[in-house]
């Protein structure tokens, strides 16, 4: 049985690519030439998320490039193995930096509302209701988007302030609280101030281990330095977050 | 807010069609729903649906997929979704195909770059592979 995760190479960031030897421009060239498919094929599979494909193909392939100038062939990893863990993480993180999850959100519901009005239409044109393929024609999404939205959908509809999820508990009882998320978004606004004054090395760090979920091992591999190593700048880099986030909040009051 | 359609540990949803290309869409949607219901944001509910889509690739690979059924179970298991997907039915080549090989590498490498842990065997007519995928991405 095959088990997952190889060497992770994290995020591209300058700090894992100085301390790693340059393969010799010519291997570097057919590494990326022989690749150039393999980019592509990873980018098809984003397109469902509704980014151009050309986009997604120009992000692998600067993925692949950059895999290639930190690709280090003495530690006995597959490059293919190795970029595609690249060019993956390097794809999802343009889907983040883009706000790509608020907005696919509003997308469902924006191509379920449509769907409602698209399926009067076709309605009055077709003398029956429509089938999903033809709701995917009409609105120019595809099939699977169509049938997700509807289901999606369900989660929309107008509720009773009554409706009741069980007897003892309806909704209007649950109306007014606090919404527990307000800590969590204050967090991040003096996170944020504080997280910009570490060095690069150290947001990059702490991104792939918070962010990425990388192990302090996978961090290590990918940055160039023991785990051991990785674990003091952790906790240095939280404990100058704890400092800078204290004086944020004594400077507020 | 919880609500009354949510899936919890131990929940556990099985699913059976025909061992084709065309309706691993069915694997994806039903995967879809199920992340929703258990407490996957929408990044990592996009993930499991690549990442499952990728799983039932992975079985495909090296058999006549034609007469076989793709069997696929989606537990809830603690902060987790477990999937298990196996080829039924079919004949899985004894000596794998180059090509197929290739693909079921892109396969795994996809899927290692995905989920927390995932795997695959074959063996007495019948093609296997599964993954787990806990919430709040990887855990150490």
């Amino acid at each position: 049985m095959t088990e997952g995760r190889e060497q992770d190479p994290g995020p591209l960031s300058g700090a894992a690519e100085s301390d790693r030897p340059a393969l010799d421009p010519v291997a570097r060239e057919e590494l990326i030439t022989a690749n150039l498919r393999l980019a592509q094929q990873l980018a098809r599979r984003f397109l469902h998320r509704g980014e151009p494909f050309d986009d997604l193909v120009q992000v692998a392939s600067v993925a692949l490039v950059k895999s290639a100038d930190r690709f280090d062939p003495d530690r006995g990893v597959d490059f293919a193995a190795f970029a595609t863990r690249t060019i993956i993480g390097e794809l999802k993180r343009h889907f983040r930096d883009k706000g790509w999850a608020v907005r696919a959100s509003r997308r469902v519901q924006e191509l379920y509302l449509e769907l409602g009005h698209t399926t009067g239409t076709l309605v009055q044109q077709l003398g029956r209701n429509p089938t999903v393929a033809e709701l995917a024609e009409a609105t120019g999404a595809s099939e699977e988007a169509v049938i997700e939205a509807i289901e999606a959908g369900q989660g929309y509809r107008a509720a009773s302030i009554d409706a009741s999820e069980s007897e003892d508990d309806p909704l209007s009882a649950r109306l007014g609280e606090v919404d527990g998320n307000f800590g969590s978004v204050e967090d991040r606004a003096l996170l944020g101030p504080a997280l910009a004054t570490l060095p690069k090395r150290e947001q990059s760090i702490l991104h792939m281990r918070f962010v990425d979920g990388l192990t302090q091992s996978e961090i290590a591999a990918a940055v160039g330095v023991s785990q051991m190593h990785v674990s003091r700048l952790l906790s240095s880099s939280l404990q100058k977050l704890r400092e800078g986030i204290g004086q944020a909040e004594a400077g507020r009051r | 807010m919880e609500t009354a359609d949510r899936l919890g540990s131990g929940d556990r949803i099985e699913l059976k069609f025909p061992a084709r290309g065309d309706l691993i869409v069915l694997a994806r949607l039903v995967t879809s729903a199920i992340s929703a219901r258990a407490g996957f944001d929408i990044e990592e509910l996009e993930d499991l649906r690549l990442a499952v889509g990728e799983l039932c690739l992975l079985t495909l690979q090296g058999s006549d997929a034609q007469h076989g059924d793709l069997h696929l179970e989606l537990s809830v298991l603690g902060d987790a979704i477990e999937v298990v997907c196996t080829l039924e039915r079919a004949q899985v080549a004894t000596v794998p195909e180059p090509e197929g090989e290739e693909v079921a590498r892109l396969s795994e490498q996809i899927l290692d770059a995905l989920v927390d842990e995932h795997g695959r065997e074959s063996r007495d007519g019948s093609a296997r592979a599964w993954l787990r995928k806990r919430r709040g991405g990887h855990a150490e």
